[in-house]
């Protein structure tokens, strides 16, 4: 695909309008007033039925474990899936990604957090009865989850240098640990608690577990919003848990020993994560350069419109070589999925790299062509550049994204 | 219950529209459903949906059997249409359009009400409803700014410059309706996914049994609107209020 189909321009045309009619006006009170975006989210959910999607989806998903469970139960074959990618158009899912974009990049990662990461850890590994005590309301939105595995001295490096611990006591387990940097911590319903179990054993010895816990339980504290450079729309916050008692309920698969995934479940993760990256570069980079093209137009320098000069047009091409190549990379990816192919580990991390310093190089010369205009908040250059920085650093930063391609490449 | 909306596809009014020779606006782009006909097309949506059964469907006349803006009203929940694409109707009048388009709604099957824009955006007769329902034989209520359908009959609140009518009529009826009736719904993922699949049934003049199609109306010339003349300015020198003051104690608005 070269371009977006009728329906898809149906799509885009549509969820544009409603952005521009419902969030672009509170631009300024997600920026500066710590609203939170999810009211706002849920309606975008509802008004383009992405919550009865979901949920006609999980309701599927669900009743195929079920029939497996019957059938493994009665010693019969199970069976078979059907096709993942049937009727899968993740251009569904990229279109508000990118729009979104083109203004609150910030609601896509309060939004892929809760109903992507977190709801994919417990349909992943969790047991039915999990995912459907709390994963069918994260796909939906009706509750927030949030997913905790950074901590103050743990980064990329997230498992070797883990604190957070879970020890067995009778029945039960006691969590203990803080988080940092969690996504909707501030105000999340549903947290994915990532922890090893100490035994008394030595820290790089023990087992990774996750628990799902619900908001105000004894002992977890969630902190207010951090101050942070950008996002500001996506609250950001710190959990502190001080004893938490926890069933094996509560243990993501209700065991202790549960098959890793492999390489092939962290790379599937890897992959939607870092499109979705991609996508919300795509976003951000079309906004920045139609703003910058207006003003290109307008603005009147020496007597002529600042457009006229070479050196604002070098950077004006310079910013359309980026979008068009990042939204290569997103429609590519969207034609490979739909064809049932996977991205390599190596292409999924190239496309985030290059697609998050695309985004970082267009929002700087953005705010380079608006002059002293683009360095006041009032213009929304100012807002991309700040945004676009946080997309070189989560969903793996640049280094890693590095590490993962040549790491790949030589493993062949 | 059943209901039929009589929706225009139009050049998007974002758009520079350009004329063709005969004085009447270029339509061989892309066509967009006309804002005002998404009112129409919520109502109709509501209606049935209140009704607890029915279904809506829509007739529109439009060159190069295009369908872009009827596509955009299947997404809301409409379930099929009826589109008159004839090159000998190109540049008809109100009463040749209102004639044809009644003939589609003889085509679209049962129906307990008709439901049409009070006007076009881009050609602004606004008689189209009226001489529909004249050319059916069907009582027709303008301006509505509520509809309720109760029994046999439907309740309509008629927007007047006072304040409104309660008009009460039988059904099948003609209702013409205004931008304030209800607030159109953003089509659904799911709404655009099955729109495509739609049926839309493409009829001529002749499939409708209208036979030589022929109007007396043209448009001689189109000019211009005249600019606007420039305004006085005056300079600020610490007393201009008084001179407003004056200007406006002139005009006697105050």
């Amino acid at each position: 695909m070269y371009a977006w189909n009728d329906e898809q321009l149906m799509i885009r045309d549509a969820v544009r309008e409603f952005i521009e009619a419902e969030i672009a006006p509170k631009r300024e009170e997600l920026e500066f007033g710590d609203t939170p975006p999810y009211d706002l989210l849920r309606k975008l959910f509802a008004t383009f039925g992405m919550d009865q999607m979901a949920r006609d989806r999980f309701e599927k998903t669900i009743a195929f474990e079920k029939s497996v469970e019957a059938a493994v139960a009665a010693g019969d074959s199970p069976p078979e899936r059907e096709s993942r990618n049937e009727g899968n158009d993740p251009s569904l899912s990229m279109i508000p990604i990118i729009e979104l974009c083109r203004y609150s990049p910030g609601m896509v990662t309060a939004m892929g957090v809760s109903m992507g990461l977190s709801s994919a850890a417990i349909m992943s590994k969790g047991t039915i009865a999990q995912k459907e005590r709390w994963a069918l309301d994260l796909l939906t939105l009706d509750k927030i989850g949030a997913w905790a595995i950074t901590e103050p001295n743990s980064g990329s490096d997230a498992f070797g240098s883990m604190k957070a611990t879970a020890r067995r006591d009778g029945d039960e387990y006691v969590l203990n640990g803080s988080k940092t940097f969690i996504t909707n911590g501030p105000y999340a319903d549903t947290i994915i608690f990532i922890c090893k179990l100490d035994e008394g054993n030595p820290p790089e010895e023990r087992k990774v577990l996750s628990f799902v816990l619900d908001s105000g339980m004894p002992g977890l504290e969630q902190s207010k919003p951090l101050r942070k450079m950008g996002m500001h729309s996506s609250p950001t916050g710190e959990l502190f848990l001080d004893d938490v008692r926890v069933g094996i309920d509560r243990l993501i698969g209700e065991t202790e020993d549960l098959p890793s995934g492999g390489r092939d479940g962290a790379k599937a993760t890897f992959t939607i994560e870092r499109s979705g990256v991609a996508a919300m570069a795509l976003g951000m980079i079309g906004k920045a350069l139609e703003l910058c093209i207006e003003y290109a137009k307008e603005r009147v320098q020496f007597g002529q419109p600042i457009g006229e000069f070479q050196l604002i047009q070098d950077k004006l091409a310079r910013m359309e070589v980026a979008r068009l190549n990042v939204e290569n990379l997103v429609f590519r990816y969207i034609e490979t999925t739909r064809d049932g192919v996977s991205l390599t580990l190596a292409e999924a991390s190239a496309m985030k790299l290059y697609s998050a310093r695309a985004a970082m190089e267009v929002a700087l010369e953005a705010v380079q062509i608006f002059g002293g205009n683009g360095y006041m908040s009032e213009f929304q250059v100012e807002q991309i550049a700040r945004d676009a920085k946080v997309l070189q650093i989560y969903a793996g930063t640049d280094e890693l994204q590095i590490t993962h391609i040549a790491k790949d490449l030589l493993r062949r | 219950m059943n209901v039929i909306v009589c929706v225009k596809q139009i050049p998007d009014p974002a758009l520079p529209g350009e004329l063709d020779a005969d004085n009447t606006l270029k339509r061989d782009g892309k066509l967009i459903l006309d804002e005002s006909d998404s009112y129409g097309v919520e109502m109709a949506l509501q209606l049935v949906t209140a009704a607890g059964g029915g279904a809506v469907s829509l007739v529109s006349m439009a060159p190069n059997e295009e369908v872009s803006g009827l596509r955009t009203a299947l997404a809301m929940g409409a379930e099929k249409a009826v589109l008159v694409s004839d090159p000998s109707l190109a540049g008809a009048d109100a009463l040749t359009t209102a004639k044809v388009l009644a003939g589609a709604v003889g085509k679209a099957g049962d129906y307990d009400l008709v439901i049409a824009g009070t006007e076009s955006s881009d050609g602004y007769t606004g008689t189209v409803p009226e001489q529909i329902a004249e050319v059916l034989g069907l009582p027709s209520v303008t301006f509505a700014k509520s509809i309720a359908v109760d029994g046999d009959t439907v309740k309509v609140e008629r927007q007047t410059e006072a304040g409104y009518d309660e008009v009460t009529c039988p059904l099948p009826a003609v209702v013409s309706v205004t931008a304030g009736v209800v607030e159109p719904r953003y089509p659904s993922f799911k709404g655009i996914m099955a729109a495509k699949s739609k049926p839309v049934e493409n009829v001529t003049a002749a499939d409708l049994g209208i036979e030589s199609v022929s109007w007396a109306q043209s448009i001689t010339a189109v000019e211009d609107a005249p600019a606007r003349e420039a305004g006085e300015i005056i300079e600020d020198d610490g007393e201009t209020f008084n001179k407003i003051v004056e200007y406006l104690d002139n005009l006697k608005v105050i």
